[in-house]
């Protein structure tokens, strides 16, 4: 969310404290859209009828690896890509299994609701603070990520009921890991300026509205927001 | 559609009403938990106008609370005021009352800076502080429950504490044109806004807050203040009527003199019931039936179809506009609260 211009920091990019800790941020944005590249492409083949539109997807987030790798590059900073693969193994282990046992529901969830608002929040929050190449960059990436969000609740709403046990034991599993990966980068995003409970609540805000709009209702999306704070321990 | 922002008044109470509404998980977070959670629409409801009109309304939580600014969590006050907005907005609430601290941040943290909001732009007509109302109410509270106490307006000394403010200096205007008060004094921490607002004015006394308390028969307390500001009441005159329209609302239960006379200000009577729970949540007397006044404002805007910020910025509170409002407060069944604490 934008802040105030007058309270943002002045930014030193090239600042050595600020390129190493951009190091792992641009690694973990980079990752995830490999990832959300390779869980479409999975996604596809668990969803014959809806290919062109996922293989659509997967190849507009791996432009956005791209566009993030070009942001590394820019500053110089040589993204620390093993940090990020076991920052995402957890996430990207539950989705495996979910994609080998044919879980479209809970590859949804992971993908389409988690990843995606996760990138939605990091994103938005990142804009405001980000160096002027990056921050273009990032703001055409975001409007994607809203059209990526809208394929996973559009195909949950239209499957609710059937999914709805699904969905929930999803969150259950996964939700927690959403509160472990954002304390694990807390120290490195207070170094860009990002702050961990802005991004914890615009996450929320995002993952919220799309519970709702699949149909869960407020007390329901209350309770199966409590599960991030078990991650959060 | 119309709608209230509001939000708890202290973490002690946020805790309390979450174990209350079956949120366990919620109830032993702390100060952090808040400062990240996003906003939602805790109730739906509808009201019904003394002219038989009935509206619907909802009342969304930003999560706000007013730790946030004692600890200078700033930038989380912000954004909770402009994610509460934008929530509303989205929901497509044609008509919004920023209440309690919501329309004090806004100001003073100068929000209309900010109207994108990720996704959403925010459109400012769509909101209301709810301030012309909430002074009009507070200058009827001070006229009908002077004279229930005997004191005369004319040969009484109005104290207004938090002067220079929206509400305040609403206040003023209003006592100087529409009463024949005797003597007003005038406290604020500004002195530059304060001499500002006795030209405007042209009468007025600047005082202390110490020196004008033991001179005024009535003070009204509308100064913004997150931890709120003790008063010994031994100083205070006999009658003394004070009118309380900070927020929270903690004075009646500080001051109990005798002789002194302590009503909430800023909150009105409907003359129908609401069936809603939310003014059970924070507290009223009678909460089917009393709520605050600014809340109130976007019921009228909405009975009215007045879909424009009423209230907006500061100090643009003109005598004219607090007298349609009061005209509308009136005609749909709203009234001044008057019970003493």
């Amino acid at each position: 969310m934008p802040q105030l211009e007058a309270t943002s920091p002045a930014m030193d990019f090239q600042n050595e404290t600020y390129k190493d800790a951009y190091s792992r941020i641009n690694a973990i944005v980079i990752e995830g859209e490999k990832e959300a590249t390779d869980n479409y492409v999975q996604l596809a083949a668990l969803l014959p009828d809806r290919l062109e539109e996922l293989q659509s997807l997967s190849k507009m987030e791996s432009r956005h690896m791209k566009g993030f790798q070009a942001c590394g590059r820019n500053l110089g900073v040589t993204p620390d890509m093993d940090f990020a693969q076991e920052f995402f193994a957890p996430l990207h282990q539950n989705f495996q299994e979910a994609a080998r046992d044919g879980r479209v529901v809970t590859c949804l969830l992971i993908q389409s609701l988690i990843i995606e608002c996760f990138a939605i929040a990091a994103y938005n929050i990142y804009i405001p603070v980000a160096d002027p190449f990056a921050r273009k960059i990032t703001e055409g990436v975001v409007k994607d990520e809203y059209m990526h969000l809208n394929f996973g609740e559009e195909w949950l709403k239209a499957h609710f009921e059937e999914s709805k046990a699904e969905l929930e034991e999803a969150n259950r599993q996964n939700l927690p890991l959403v509160w472990k990966m954002l304390n694990l980068v807390e120290a490195d995003a207070k170094v860009l300026a990002m702050e961990k409970d802005a991004l914890v609540e615009d996450f929320m805000i995002a993952y919220g509205e799309a519970l709702s709009n699949i149909g869960f209702t407020t007390r329901d999306i209350m309770k199966m927001s409590a599960y991030g704070l078990k991650g959060a321990a | 559609m119309f709608g209230l922002i509001g939000h708890l008044t202290s973490l002690a109470h946020a805790q309390s009403v979450a174990q209350d509404l079956g949120y366990p998980e919620y109830a032993d977070q702390g100060l952090d938990f808040w400062c990240s959670a996003p906003p939602l629409i805790v109730d739906n409801f509808k009201v019904m106008s003394l002219t038989g009109q009935k509206i619907e309304g909802c009342y969304v939580e930003s999560c706000f609370l007013p730790e946030m600014l004692a600890t200078r969590r700033i930038k989380a006050a912000t954004r909770k005021v402009l994610n509460a907005m934008a929530h509303a907005q989205k929901h497509g609430i044609d008509i919004t009352a920023l209440g309690g601290f919501s329309s004090i941040i806004f100001e003073n943290f100068s929000l209309n800076q900010i109207q994108q909001v990720r996704n959403i732009k925010l459109e400012f007509e769509r909101f209301t502080t709810g301030n012309t109302h909430t002074a009009y109410v507070i200058c009827r509270q001070v006229e009908k429950a002077a004279a229930i106490l005997g004191i005369s307006l004319s040969q009484a000394t109005i104290a207004v504490c938090g002067a220079t403010g929206d509400i305040g200096s609403a206040v003023c205007r209003w006592m100087c044109h529409s009463t024949d008060v005797g003597e007003l004094l005038l406290i604020a921490r500004d002195r530059d806004r304060l001499n500002a607002l006795q030209v405007e004015l042209g009468r007025g006394k600047i005082m202390a807050l110490t020196e004008a308390l033991p001179q005024a028969d009535i003070v009204v307390w509308v100064a913004s203040m997150p931890k709120g500001v003790e008063i010994d009441p031994a100083t205070l005159k006999q009658p003394c009527l004070l009118v309380d329209g900070g927020y929270p609302k903690n004075m009646a239960k500080k001051i109990q003199h005798p002789g002194v006379y302590v009503l909430n200000g800023g909150i009105v009577e409907h003359s129908l019931d609401i069936d809603w729970r939310i003014m059970s949540i924070v507290n009223m007397d009678v909460p089917r039936r009393q709520l605050f006044a600014c809340f109130a404002e976007s019921m009228l805007l909405e009975f009215e179809k007045l879909y424009t910020n009423f209230s907006w910025g500061r100090n643009q509170i003109t005598v004219e506009r607090m007298e349609q409002i009061g005209n509308l407060s009136v005609k749909h069944g709203f009234q001044p609260l008057l019970t003493f604490s």
